[in-house]
């Protein structure tokens, strides 16, 4: 068990420095640098909720758009970065393989945890401005929104963990990389609530952690203004079934991996 | 003591194959001086990385019971973005040392002064040479591991790791790869040949250097 322990205090040890590497790397020193990654989902959704607030009329549900634009998009958001920055990264990164203690899952773990926080900050940031303006309730059910946001983040990194080592060995998963991603709107349900569709196309949408993860954070945004329809066993199952495809993958491409 | 049991290493190209280690079984003690000699080609950096656990071997195994630095060469082990001191940071994180007692040592050994505030990436060969060595003596390993490197780096350099190495730090163990025959015969007490995707450990470093001058 002190193996496990002293290996794990130099994961943490090895993954705060890379945080802070990252970070400055790809914000620099000067600029406003870590707030960007907050201002620019807002900036999106945002944009995105003005445009649908003048083509689409106002749900009878009383959810205004913007909020409800902002809690699909966010999220989004945090899916699509960190999809796009898990390709190529084991040799983009190889330099650092050099000091033994450097996993390639570290860099995984770096990327998600950076866009998470982002994520986080730029959820909760919007919450208060669209809450001062009166457009965003007080979360009804703060359990269910952490509950949500943990199953999206858990399965969103379970395919980080299939997506980057595949990005290495085969250019065409990498060119898919972000097809993938338009093709995981539908079934995020980033822009519709699963109560809005009709049972059997729910039930399907029910193998999608993400749509599970989705309809949590509304309920535990808008409280009962929405009728969630989750499955946490299955989204929970299909995480794992993933991650652990993931972990067998970055072994795999590790060992044969040539590093320059 | 480090100790590598049947290591085989293949590179793959499409479809052709290289065999550049066909199993290669030795140790390196503690205070040991392994110069590792062979021509260019033969596996020596591949031997190296694999030893600093860079690389995984087709098949066998390293076995490390001390600290191994990782291989001080031309590539590698910084990120070029960044500079000197931000390199140094990451390193002393990552090694859990002290940065202000690193950055100290690295200010006095490497006397790159305001160089060390610029991208590493702009570096010379000497210079990364330095800056390497600089955190690797700074944290302390127990074997070294040396890509050539040394050669590039000049008089004053090379003298300097002369003293860290074979004045201050006897206890040491070192892999040192290297063409300067005059080198390893003076500092080495072993020696490796690479040959064919096979090693050869010679006690007597004389005989290993006139063995592989007739490669």
């Amino acid at each position: 068990m002190t193996g496990f322990n002293a290996g794990l205090r130099v994961q943490i040890k090895v993954i705060q420095a890379l945080t802070s590497r990252e970070l400055m790397t790809r914000f620099g020193r000067e600029n406003i640098g870590f707030l960007w990654i907050m201002v620019e989902p807002l900036l999106f959704a945002g944009l995105v909720g003005l445009v649908w607030s003048f083509i689409k009329a106002p749900d009878s549900s009383g959810i205004n758009i913007f909020a409800f634009v902002m809690t699909g998009y966010v999220p989004l958001t945090f899916l699509r970065h960190s999809f796009g920055r898990s390709a190529n990264i084991f040799v983009a990164n190889s330099s650092l393989l050099y000091h033994r203690q450097v996993k390639v899952l570290d860099f995984i773990i770096v990327r998600v945890l950076i866009e998470l926080v982002g994520a986080m900050m730029a959820y909760i940031f919007a919450g208060i401005i669209l809450a001062f303006l009166g457009l965003f309730p007080f979360p009804a059910d703060i359990g269910s929104l952490v509950l949500g946001w943990a199953i999206y983040v858990f399965f969103v990194f379970a395919l980080c963990t299939i997506l980057a080592p595949l990005s290495e060995v085969s250019e065409v998963v990498e060119k898919l990389v972000p097809i993938s991603i338009y093709i995981s709107i539908p079934f995020s349900g980033v822009f519709n609530l699963a109560a809005w569709l009709p049972p059997n196309v729910r039930d399907a949408l029910m193998w999608s952690p993400l749509v599970s993860g989705m309809e949590l954070m509304r309920y535990g945004a808008f409280g009962s203004a929405v009728t969630p329809y989750y499955d946490i066993p299955k989204a929970l199952g299909l995480s794992l079934v993933c991650l652990l495809v993931g972990l067998i993958l970055c072994r795999r491409v590790r060992r044969t991996m040539t590093v320059t | 003591m480090i100790a590598c049991r049947d290591l085989h290493m293949d590179y793959r190209s499409g479809h052709v194959t290289k065999h550049v280690l066909k199993g290669v079984s030795f140790a390196i003690n503690p205070r040991d001086r392994i110069g590792l000699l062979g021509r260019n080609g033969a596996g020596k950096s591949t031997l190296i990385r694999l030893i600093g656990g860079v690389e995984m071997p087709t098949s066998g195994k390293v076995v490390r019971r001390m600290t191994c630095s990782w291989p001080l060469g031309f590539t590698g082990g910084f990120q070029g973005s960044l500079t000197g001191y931000d390199n140094a940071r990451f390193i002393a994180r990552i090694y859990d040392k002290s940065y202000a007692e690193m950055r100290d040592f690295i200010e006095d050994f490497t006397e790159l002064g305001s160089n060390l505030k610029m991208p590493v990436k702009i570096y010379s060969s000497g210079m990364r040479a330095r800056l390497a060595f600089a955190l690797s003596l700074a944290i302390e390993f127990e074997c070294y591991l040396i890509d050539e490197v040394i050669m590039v780096g000049d008089k004053n350099f090379q003298n300097k790791c002369k003293a860290e190495f074979f004045e201050k730090r006897t206890d040491r163990a070192l892999l040192l790869a290297s063409h300067s025959l005059e080198m390893v015969k003076q500092y080495c007490n072993r020696a490796i040949v690479l040959h064919d995707g096979k090693a050869t450990l010679y006690e007597d470093v004389a005989q290993a250097v006139a063995i592989y001058e007739k490669l």
